[in-house]
């Protein structure tokens, strides 16, 4: 019993740091209906900044993480102007193929700057599990899930609640319309690729914090889709209850079938999820429901 | 458009592929250079003349599934290892002759790609998308973990070379041979389906899809098609694939290698079969040029190590996808044919 309470309880944390990734997720398909495929390599970028400033130049953490945010928030604004901003008004179909190519082309980037080789991520949170009579808790991820409900929160609030929020979602609707209300599309998808990267390379502190890290953790990104597809990909703090969901279950199946079925069907599980999903209720738990008027 | 002197007298000659002298003795000439070439090349460069007419019958699958039918397949590397799997199999197992084999793997990959082509009747556009990424992971996952004495599981599968009246194709030139006769049929067969009554019902598909049903297409069924087209393509790419290299492993088969198709594609240019055809041609160069000019590259920058070439290499995928879709997003085909519709017209300007 004690047992299931542990994997219950571990599964939920996992599922709220994939909460967290597919957030990064829906905020940038939420300002430019924009499918990003590049969001796991968005993660191990943003680890290997915080790699980079924290352990490689040996800032002390109090600088070296909020700096690696700013850099981040630059890098998320160099896509955008690189990439995104000459594809305003085009199809979503070209900006989803960029996606693609940025996928590859961060891969890339992450080989050549920071190198093939396992490297040991800081230690952002204390090591030692949480204890609870004889429930055992990782503590960056408990911390985690507590930042996570919090920003989810807070986007939710944000998108749904205030004029910049709202201003992204028409941009999102459509690109013409939205300009001609006066509002800039350039800024909002800008905004919007920031937000990504920050909140991508806060997933990788949590996700990676006292882990080893190298170009292979992007398969996280990967692993956060059937999250924000069960959530539906509009629906922001919808995303954490997906997030329990797909973490308890796949924490359950892991340790109950896998010893059955030998092996890996925790991390296709989700995947088998995400199908199901698709064909039951493509729009998720809370996505909306678009009406095409022809 | 035609040169100028050339018109269509018939329906048949409207529709005619080939529509000049010109393109007859090109066409003639191109097919004579791609028989000599093993004897011209070196090894090396035909094993990448064979690499690259594998790449070309997967691409093109890919061509008619997404450039024609509009669907964006990010698994169609999953469904080339379906086929070379089957193949495998097939040929291990029961002992079957190549030219059974071959098609056979095509229909199962084929089976497996409908499959998930059938989707479409609940959901459309990148939804579609994700259930390719899915088919992704559950073939990885069901190769690794289904009884290892029917796909080898981890361990591949190893071939016995493909053979027929007692001649083996085991030299680089004979399986290159081998590759040209399928490539060659399969080509002119993709030609064939974009211009019948199919290609046509992909292209409205891929225009208007609510359009096209009032016209009296059968969507679903259509785009269902589309996929068992393209995986089935990709289907006869693997089990080439399966007698060349006479290994099969499930890392031949990941989502990079389904992105370095799409890339194939779209620099390329979508909707065209040359087009795939040039794609292929651009990106194995460029690849191989990267794999060649590696040892250098590591020597001018030893810091770097050895990984740099393959970094390298993806940087410049991802930057060339990228940059076509901003500058070009009707891919090479297009300004090749921006460049003959001007030299038709000289000295006029259109």
């Amino acid at each position: 019993m004690i047992d299931f309470v542990n994997y219950f309880i571990n599964g939920a944390l996992v599922g709220l740091l994939y909460a967290l990734i597919a957030m990064g997720f829906v905020v940038i398909y939420r300002a430019s209906k924009v499918f990003n495929f590049a969001q796991g390599e968005l993660v191990v970028f943003g680890g290997f900044i915080v790699w980079w400033m924290v352990a490689s130049l040996g800032l002390p953490l109090s600088i070296g993480l909020p700096l690696a945010f700013v850099a981040a928030a630059l890098f998320g604004l160099l896509v955008e102007r690189v990439f995104f901003s000459r594809l305003a008004g085009e199809s979503v179909f070209a900006m989803v193929m960029v996606t693609i190519g940025l996928l590859i082309l961060i891969r890339g980037l992450i080989l050549v700057l920071f190198g093939p080789q396992v490297r040991s991520f800081p230690i952002i949170f204390p090591l030692q599990p949480v204890i609870i009579g004889e429930i055992l808790i990782p503590r960056s991820l408990l911390i985690g899930g507590v930042i996570t409900v919090i920003v989810g929160f807070g986007l939710s609030w944000f998108f749904n609640r205030t004029r910049a929020g709202l201003r992204m979602t028409a941009v999102a609707e459509d690109h013409q319309v939205a300009l001609l209300m006066g509002i800039s599309v350039k800024r909002s998808i800008a905004f919007a690729w920031i937000l990504g990267a920050v909140l991508s390379t806060l997933g990788a502190v949590i996700f990676l914090s006292g882990k080893s890290l190298n170009f292979l953790a992007s398969d996280i990104g990967l692993a956060a889709l059937p999250v924000a597809l069960l959530a539906g990909f509009e629906a922001i703090a919808g995303v954490l209850l997906a997030g329990l969901i797909v973490g308890i279950i796949q924490g359950l199946v892991t340790a109950y079938l896998d010893p059955i079925v030998g092996g890996a069907i925790g991390t296709v599980f989700p995947f088998i999820i995400m199908l199901l999903i698709l064909f039951i209720r493509p729009t998720g738990m809370f996505g909306w429901k678009t009406i095409e008027r022809v | 458009m035609d040169p100028a002197g050339v018109f269509a007298t018939s329906f048949e000659r409207d529709k005619a592929l080939i529509r000049t002298r010109g393109q007859w003795i090109a066409l003639i000439v191109f097919l004579v250079a791609l028989a000599v070439l093993p004897h011209v090349l070196g090894p090396r460069l035909v094993a990448i003349s064979t690499n690259m007419l594998i790449m070309a019958v997967v691409v093109i699958g890919l061509q008619i599934n997404m450039g024609y039918a509009g669907q964006i397949n990010l698994g169609q590397a999953a469904f080339m290892g379906v086929g070379a799997y089957a193949t495998g199999a097939l040929a291990i197992k029961f002992n079957l002759p190549f030219w059974l084999s071959i098609p056979l793997g095509g229909c199962a990959a084929a089976v497996f790609g409908f499959i998930f082509g059938l989707s479409a009747v609940r959901i459309k556009g990148f939804y579609l998308a994700l259930t390719t990424i899915a088919a992704q992971t559950l073939f990885h996952f069901l190769i690794l973990n289904l009884p290892q004495s029917w796909f080898g599981g981890s361990n591949g599968l190893t071939l016995e070379p493909a053979q027929i009246f007692g001649f083996s194709f085991v030299s680089e030139t004979s399986i290159y041979y081998l590759c040209l006769g399928v490539t060659a049929l399969m080509v002119f067969g993709a030609y064939g389906i974009v211009r019948s009554r199919h290609g046509r019902a992909f292209v409205a598909v891929c225009d208007d899809d609510v359009a096209s049903g009032l016209m009296g297409i059968n969507v679903v069924r259509t785009k269902a098609i589309a996929f068992l087209i393209g995986a089935f393509y990709a289907g006869i790419a693997g089990a080439l694939w399966a007698y060349y290299v006479r290994f099969v492993a499930v890392d031949q088969f990941t989502l990079f290698h389904s992105i370095w198709f799409i890339a194939m594609v779209i620099v390329g240019g979508l909707g065209s079969i040359t087009g795939a055809l040039i794609g292929v041609f651009v990106i194995k160069a460029i690849q191989e040029s990267f794999v060649t000019l590696g040892p250098g590259i590591v020597a001018q920058f030893p810091s770097l190590g050895g990984d740099v070439v393959f970094a390298l290499m993806n940087v410049f995928l991802g930057g060339i996808i990228a940059a076509f879709l901003i500058f070009e997003p009707r891919g090479l085909m297009h300004r090749w044919n921006i460049l003959k519709r001007s030299y038709r017209l000289w000295p006029f300007p259109y």
